[in-house]
């Protein structure tokens, strides 16, 4: 059973961005495409042929691959319903985010291969992005590792209780924007524009088509599930199952969707009422955050809690 | 004006309120400076007409009018005797740069002096000596197909460059991301700053004003709706009023009024969707879609109104064919409705600070470029130039019509935005107050005859700026030439001084502030 709960974020990623969708436009006032758009999407891409410029090295070609088992081999680690992680004792926090890392790395360089300058542009910001959340985010997974006394998830899953310290809720501020920058998503990037000179996420792959754009929009959608599931885990494990019993998973599960709902809610509700940041303004909000997480650890190691 | 009167030569005709001075040659350049510079007079627009026919001449004209007076001051210049070249005035008067390259482009007619006389409105696959809007104008078959393929490059186009360390291009469009017209920008920019930015556009030429010669002036009507989607209205008015001025006929009260009325909606339903449009720029998507509804009630309005969702097949040349007066309840009805609406969103516009700091501060420009570029509408307001059609050069009830043009300083999007929503609650008491009174007379008067080879201009205040007709009549009872100036043409040369110095990013969000179109610049 835990082997497969990687599964459930294979699976359910795709709903999770099309409820996202459906409460946006709900709060905008249209009735917007159903929940299982995202799906019927990437049917639509799998089936459509691909057009690659000619000027692409093989890392073009690969990286979709790269990007899509990475984001799977991150799910591995993670632990969705059950602490028993499928494969807990291969990784940390750590090894997750560098995971990200990898992915990450490989798409800005596919974004550079077709040598279009939007390709390029995304890359770029992308980069500048990336080089401010990581620390954001190590710093406040740090503070729940440091109280756990493990970098493993599924162990600091286990531990943390219901009752929070200063420190967590600092840490879980820090934790909600790097999400945001992480996403790509307002106020940090915008998913649904159309221009392409604001791009960040969508400039790097303007040159993929077909089911390579499939497997891209797929990982994007996992991680962005993952990096939500972290966060639970991190900050709201109340009602995780720490084993394998069916009564247990039940009600993990039925919690874990109740949490991830709330979770689409909120990320619908900051994009819809807030405006997208001028680009060299960001900086200036990532920092903040990076003072957010780094006072997290500070409290956590001045007042022990 | 008596300086120019004075010079040798000079022929003075006058029509209602135009002067056209004939001037010689070499007088030329110095009249048109004596204007833009003694009398601080705007270059509303310049044109060409190929007069061989009639008297073996082609001949330049550029309308002038100087703040204040209500009259158009048009310089005219007969070019004969197969010389083919003119002095340019761009030097002097920077807004006549693009006036002079079309000349070149569609007359064959050199601008002397002028600094750029690469192609404007022809692209690189069109035949080369060849200039479309000349009577005896013609094109092969095998040129017209290369120019539809636009492989061929014919006469190639060299783009500016920047030198610098660290400087590199950005090529965007003339295919776009999102479902927009076609345009191409070269950006300049080191890191995320634009250094300089060119943009090359008319990718979209359809040969209207060539279509005008030869339609039927009623013909002619649909054609000018249909130049430009968002101001249809204002643009068949403009060309009806030019083809009225012709014929010499005054339209009654009560077309007047019908078509004060509906100029200010289309205003309305512009400004309050232009608005909502700035938000996608920044994002802000609840604002938009807020916009979007708010002017899809008043587009149903119209469409109750008149049975056009933009305002088409309500002109006609001597005055309008509905009575959309009868209509007046559902018109407050629905344009209180939408004030409410409005007025909630404008609220919650500039209650998000998020939104509203994105749009200070970007893209600025400054009243010095914006009168030196002759930019129109909106955008000019927003720079703080205080030129409004419909006060500077009165016409249908808008003289008796009390309303401001405001104007605001600083000339960014933010500015833009503002000059927008006052506009729009200017238009909401107009309307108000123009279905308070009763208007009298027939719809429309009878067009009796119009004289052969006689001219005038027709204007407008379109929600994006000034739109010009002028209409010549042949002796067929038909156009013999038709020059539309639409706002999107004057203020495009603006975009790119706009956008210097903001970061590429912020670019889109500029454009959207100026909210032109690229099909509806391109005759």
């Amino acid at each position: 059973m835990e082997y497969f709960q990687f599964l459930i974020i294979i699976i359910f990623s795709p709903l999770i961005n099309g409820i996202i969708k459906k409460i946006k436009a709900t709060m905008q006032g249209r009735r917007g495409p159903g929940i299982l758009q995202p799906y019927y999407d990437l049917i639509r891409l799998f089936k459509k042929d691909m057009v690659i410029s000619s000027v692409t090295s093989w890392i073009f070609k690969a990286t979709p691959y790269i990007v899509f088992t990475a984001t799977i081999t991150a799910s591995m680690i993670v632990p969705v319903i059950t602490t028993k992680a499928s494969l807990g004792m291969m990784g940390d926090v750590i090894a997750l985010i560098y995971i990200f890392a990898l992915g990450r790395f490989f798409m800005a360089l596919a974004g550079l291969d077709a040598g279009t300058a939007f390709g390029g542009e995304g890359s770029s910001r992308e980069m500048t992005v990336a080089i401010l959340v990581e620390p954001i985010m190590m710093l406040s997974i740090f503070t729940a590792a440091i109280s756990a006394g493990s970098t493993n998830i599924a162990r600091i899953a286990q531990i943390q209780g219901i009752f929070y310290s200063p420190s967590h809720i600092l840490a879980l501020f820090a934790f909600i924007v790097a999400i945001i920058a992480e996403t790509g998503r307002i106020p940090v990037d915008n998913p649904d524009t159309h221009l392409e000179l604001t791009m960040i996420h969508e400039g790097m792959l303007l040159e993929y088509s077909g089911p390579y754009l499939a497997l891209m929009e797929w990982a994007h959608y996992m991680k962005q599930m993952l990096l939500f599931t972290i966060a639970v885990d991190i900050f709201f494990p109340l009602g995780i199952s720490n084993n394998t019993e069916f009564s247990g998973i039940a009600i993990s599960f039925s919690a874990y969707i109740l949490k991830m709902l709330f979770i689409a809610f909120l990320t619908a509700f900051v994009e819809s009422t807030r405006a997208k940041m001028r680009f060299f303004q960001m900086p200036s909000l990532l920092g903040w955050a990076f003072v957010l997480a780094l006072l997290s650890l500070l409290t956590y190691i001045m007042m022990g809690k | 004006m008596e300086e120019i009167y004075r010079k040798k030569g000079v022929k003075i005709r006058e029509h209602l309120n135009e002067q056209y001075i004939e001037v010689s040659r070499k007088d030329f350049k110095d009249s048109c400076a004596y204007l833009y510079e003694k009398k601080h007079s705007v270059l509303r627009l310049m044109f060409a007409t190929d007069e061989r026919r009639i008297d073996n001449s082609f001949r330049i004209y550029t309308v002038f009018s100087i703040p204040g007076i209500d009259r158009f001051f048009i310089i005219v210049l007969s070019l004969k005797d197969d010389d083919f070249t003119f002095p340019s005035i761009t030097t002097e008067i920077p807004a006549a740069h693009w006036y002079e390259r079309e000349i070149r482009d569609m007359f064959g007619l050199i601008p002397k002096g002028h600094p750029d006389l690469r192609r404007l409105i022809l692209h690189d696959s069109f035949p080369a000596n060849s200039y479309p809007l000349r009577k005896d104008w013609s094109i092969t078959e095998t040129d017209l197909r290369e120019w539809g393929e636009g492989v061929k490059q014919k006469e190639p186009y060299n783009f500016m460059e920047v030198e610098g360390e660290g400087i590199y291009e950005i090529p965007v469009g003339p295919v776009h991301a999102g479902i927009i017209e076609p345009g191409h920008f070269r950006f300049s920019a080191v890191g995320e700053t634009i250094v300089f930015l060119e943009p090359r556009l008319f990718y979209t030429h359809k040969g209207t004003e060539k279509h005008f010669e030869g339609m039927s002036f009623f013909d002619g009507i649909k054609l000018a709706e249909r130049v430009s989607g968002t101001s249809s209205f204002s643009h068949s008015v403009a060309y009806c009023m030019a083809v009225e001025r012709i014929a010499g006929i005054e339209i009654t009260e009560k077309a007047k009024g019908v078509r004060t009325l509906l100029l200010e909606i289309e205003r309305l339903y512009n400004h309050i969707g232009d608005i909502g449009n700035m938000c996608a720029g920044t994002g802000l998507a609840v604002g938009y879609a807020k916009g979007a509804v708010l002017k899809e009630n008043l587009m149903q309005l119209n469409d109750r109104l008149t049975g056009s969702r933009y305002l088409r097949g309500i002109n006609v040349i001597g005055g309008v064919t509905k009575d959309v007066f009868l209509q007046a309840d559902a018109i407050l009805s629905t344009v209180n409705d939408v004030t409410h609406g409005y007025k909630d969103s404008m609220r919650l516009l500039l209650g998000s600070a998020s939104h509203i700091e994105r749009l200070e501060n970007t893209g600025g420009l400054s009243k010095d470029i914006a009168q030196k570029l002759g930019v129109t509408g909106v955008a000019a307001r927003a720079s703080g130039i205080n030129d409004d059609i419909r006060k500077a050069h009165p016409h249908l009830l808008y003289d008796r019509l009390e309303f401001e043009s405001h104007t605001m300083t600083k000339g960014d999007v933010f500015a833009r935005m503002m000059v927008r929503a006052e506009e729009a609650e200017c238009s909401i008491s107009m309307i108000n107050a123009l279905l308070e009174n009763r208007y009298e007379g027939e719809l429309s008067v009878e067009v009796m005859e119009i004289p052969e080879y006689s001219s005038a201009i027709g204007y407008a205040e379109t929600p994006r700026g000034s739109v010009f007709y002028w209409v010549m009549s042949d002796n067929e009872g038909r156009p013999f030439r038709v020059k539309l100036r639409s706002p999107s043409y004057c203020n495009w040369p603006a975009v790119p001084f706009a956008g210097q110095g903001n970061i590429v990013p912020d670019f889109p969000l500029c454009n959207k502030s100026f909210n032109l179109s690229y099909s509806g610049c391109d005759m």
